[in-house]
């Protein structure tokens, strides 16, 4: 049993602001609670008061009681709860310690002087309940993100631990990856382990949580008990900020109104990819997206969403051609010629300030109008701030305003929402439009069915080679 | 448990951890450093083969051309344009000729341990030799690290490339700064996410882990043994003589 007693915390960076304030939540043994609410509304504190990652990872001030089985747990250590707590987190790339799959899954409990035999016991179990025989023995760098979140969460199993928490694990997986993540948490739930979710994508696992604590401002907003879970409306989520619960795979909203060859469109023709002679990554002959609109794009994994945009910006090169108001643009005339907001926008960053950052977008530097820019994506105030201070919509506005200040005619969005929660998807969804107002054409990559109904008028489905 | 699928690999490289840690020292000395002069030169050059044969075994057939390449450039160079080269030229010649001569073989040979040695080897065969866990954690972790650093490398240079147009005029001196600003605070970031979930995973709570890894030596290892202590026969014969 996990018991938060009046547990108040502010993080020593932002002592003035209370990351959790005065709460209490009883999670019973087996029991699958889902922690839901806007950015920054404490869920990920929770859970690091849980795992042991506060205080000594993250330092501030805590008041209450943290308790598991009667136990307070608040000064214990991380590596005492290891192997009692196990914890899946967000970005894929940082979590896995080693470079081999079983290495891995292995590395927990080799740290707990778990005896070998044992070990290869529980990693075999392991591999036969996630069904991960593919990915064993493999190089996790070669994985995909949903392979390595496998890895990760099969990871945590073979430590077995009593409680299991998971800090918005599917913030960077499709929707198939977050569908096969389910099942795993499915897999849990079956075991009887106690699990504790934070997640702003609460639709692929609305359904399994026992549970639905919705957070805002470091207080409870609203408990959802089981059959309350189960009529919980479309409605009832907006009321609450919350994302939808609707899980619509995004290819099944493919609607492309045949484009006539007028000069609205810009037309793609010979765009494939591969990255060595055997396999093609994509193969698309012809291809005409509305000018003027936002258009997604969607398909399955490992169907080169992301190598596409990489070819239509011209960052790599292939022989296909683009067609804009008459002209023709072989890979090398399009670079520069087009703006793309990468996944990681962390990698988009370059300069010490967010107004620099405007500044070096603009084809001259025009400052009057960089704040101006700033402004309408609501980022004025953090104009000196350091991008990299800022939180992870905040990074993503500010490479929106890089893109409007830019001026360029196309932009490129690589899943521009994953992470957001629903007002911050919506601010997006404005500025996208915003630009679509300036006669802007706008080209998405996304598996988001909700941000696709929200704002984009195309959607067109790339298909593997 | 019968009906398990997964069987432990039995499949090990050809060296042992502890033989490429050996053959790392080796090349700086010998190929590197050129210790031992004229004298061992065939020696050295026996060295200066070897991280070719190593990265065959190891199937790195695209980085064992590039490396011929760039070896078969720097001859052609020393043997055509050098005897017709005077002043300052011929200085910057030595210098690139020499410098890639010598440090070729040592970067082959470190291309060939990192491709080659699994974190969990290394840190079987580091608790063999009783090293202390703070000098084996930070090494293994850079075992980690090179392909993310290689990773963020790329996509930072992609963002750059995409974005290149604007920063031409003045701001070429600048070019440098955008590309590391970006590269520490990436690798920073991603770093102190691996040492929260790696705490959480017990890191560092016994002083002695287990490892489901076994390393030994085999036949390819008592080669590489043989030759070293040749070597260092040959060479102490040498001054005493």
């Amino acid at each position: 049993m996990i018991e938060f007693d009046n547990v108040s915390f502010a993080y020593d960076a932002a002592p003035e602001q209370k990351s959790l304030c005065d709460f209490s939540l009883t999670v019973k043994d087996g029991e699958c609670v889902l922690i839901t609410g806007p950015s920054g509304c404490g869920k990920s504190t929770l859970l690091r008061l849980l795992n042991g990652l506060i205080p000594e990872f993250y330092s501030g001030t805590a008041e209450g009681k943290v308790q598991i089985n009667g136990e307070e747990i608040q000064g214990i250590g991380i590596e005492e709860l290891a192997g009692r707590i196990g914890t899946v987190f967000q970005n894929p790339r940082s979590q896995f310690f080693n470079v081999d799959t079983t290495g891995e899954l292995a590395f927990g409990a080799e740290n707990l002087a778990i005896p070998e035999e044992e070990i290869l016991r529980r990693i075999g179990r392991t591999v036969k309940a996630f069904q991960i025989e593919l990915l064993m023995d493999r190089n996790i760098f070669e994985l995909s993100g949903g392979e390595k979140q496998k890895i990760a969460c099969a990871s945590i199993n073979v430590l077995e631990p009593e409680i299991i928490l998971l800090d918005e694990p599917s913030a960077n997986l499709d929707y198939e990856a977050a569908e096969s993540l389910r099942q795993l948490i499915t897999c849990w739930k079956e075991m009887g382990k106690t699990i504790l979710i934070a997640e702003h994508r609460i639709n692929y696992i609305w359904d399994l949580a026992d549970r639905v604590i919705v957070l805002e401002n470091g207080a409870l907003k609203k408990e959802i008990q089981k059959e309350e879970i189960n009529r919980f409306t479309e409605e009832d989520t907006s009321h609450f900020g919350l994302r939808s619960l609707e899980r619509i795979s995004p290819v099944s909203l493919v609607k492309n109104t045949e484009q006539a060859e007028t000069d609205d469109v810009i037309h793609l023709e010979n765009f494939h990819y591969s990255y060595d002679k055997k396999h093609e990554i994509f193969n698309i002959p012809s291809m005409r997206i509305a000018k003027g609109k936002v258009t997604a794009i969607v398909g399955k994994n490992g169907a080169g969403k992301t190598t596409f945009l990489e070819v239509l910006s011209g960052i790599r090169k292939n022989d296909g051609i683009m067609g804009l108001d008459g002209k023709s643009y072989s890979s090398k005339k399009r670079l520069g010629k087009i703006f793309m907001v990468m996944q990681d926008v962390n990698h988009q960053l370059f300069t010490e300030s967010v107004l620099d950052e405007v500044l070096i977008s603009q084809p001259e530097e025009n400052e009057e109008e960089a704040k101006k820019i700033l402004a309408e994506v609501g980022l004025l105030s953090f104009a000196d701030r350091h991008p990299m201070s800022l939180s992870g919509g905040q990074k993503q506005r500010v490479a929106l305003a890089c893109a409007i200040a830019s001026k360029l005619p196309i932009l490129l969005l690589d899943e521009p929402t994953s992470g957001l929660d629903h007002a911050q998807m919506y601010t997006v969804g404005e500025i996208l439009n915003r630009m679509k107002g300036e006669g802007r054409t706008i080209i998405t990559v996304t598996h988001d069915s909700e941000f696709i109904e929200h704002c984009c008028d195309e959607v067109i489905q790339i298909k593997e080679a | 448990m019968s009906e398990e699928t997964w069987t432990p690999s039995k499949k090990k490289s050809l060296l042992d951890p502890r033989t490429k840690l050996l053959l790392i020292f080796v090349e700086a000395v010998l190929v590197l450093a050129t210790t031992g002069g004229e004298r061992l030169f065939w020696f050295r050059i026996v060295f200066a083969v070897l991280p070719f044969l190593l990265l065959l075994s190891a199937k790195r057939y695209k980085i064992c051309i590039i490396g011929l390449a760039v070896l078969c450039t720097i001859f052609l160079l020393e043997y055509t344009v050098f005897p017709y080269a005077h002043g300052l030229s011929a200085s910057m010649l030595v210098l690139v000729i020499t410098i890639i001569n010598r440090f070729l073989p040592a970067y082959l040979t470190g291309v060939y341990v990192i491709r080659t040695t699994k974190v969990s080897e290394f840190k079987a065969a580091m608790e063999k030799l009783h090293m202390p866990d703070v000098l084996t954690i930070p090494m293994c972790v850079m075992f980690r690290f090179f392909p993310t650093i290689r990773e963020e490398n790329e996509a930072i240079r992609a963002a750059m490339k995409m974005r290149g147009i604007r920063f031409g005029g003045g701001k070429v001196g600048k070019m440098l700064e955008y590309r590391i600003v970006p590269m520490i605070t990436c690798a920073a970031k991603i770093g102190e996410e691996l040492s929260a979930a790696a705490l959480t995973r017990g890191l560092g709570k016994y002083k002695k882990r287990t490892n489901i890894c076994h390393i030994g030596f085999g036949w390819a290892d008592i080669v590489i043994f043989l030759l070293v202590a040749a070597t260092v026969l040959y060479w102490i014969l040498g001054v005493f003589a």
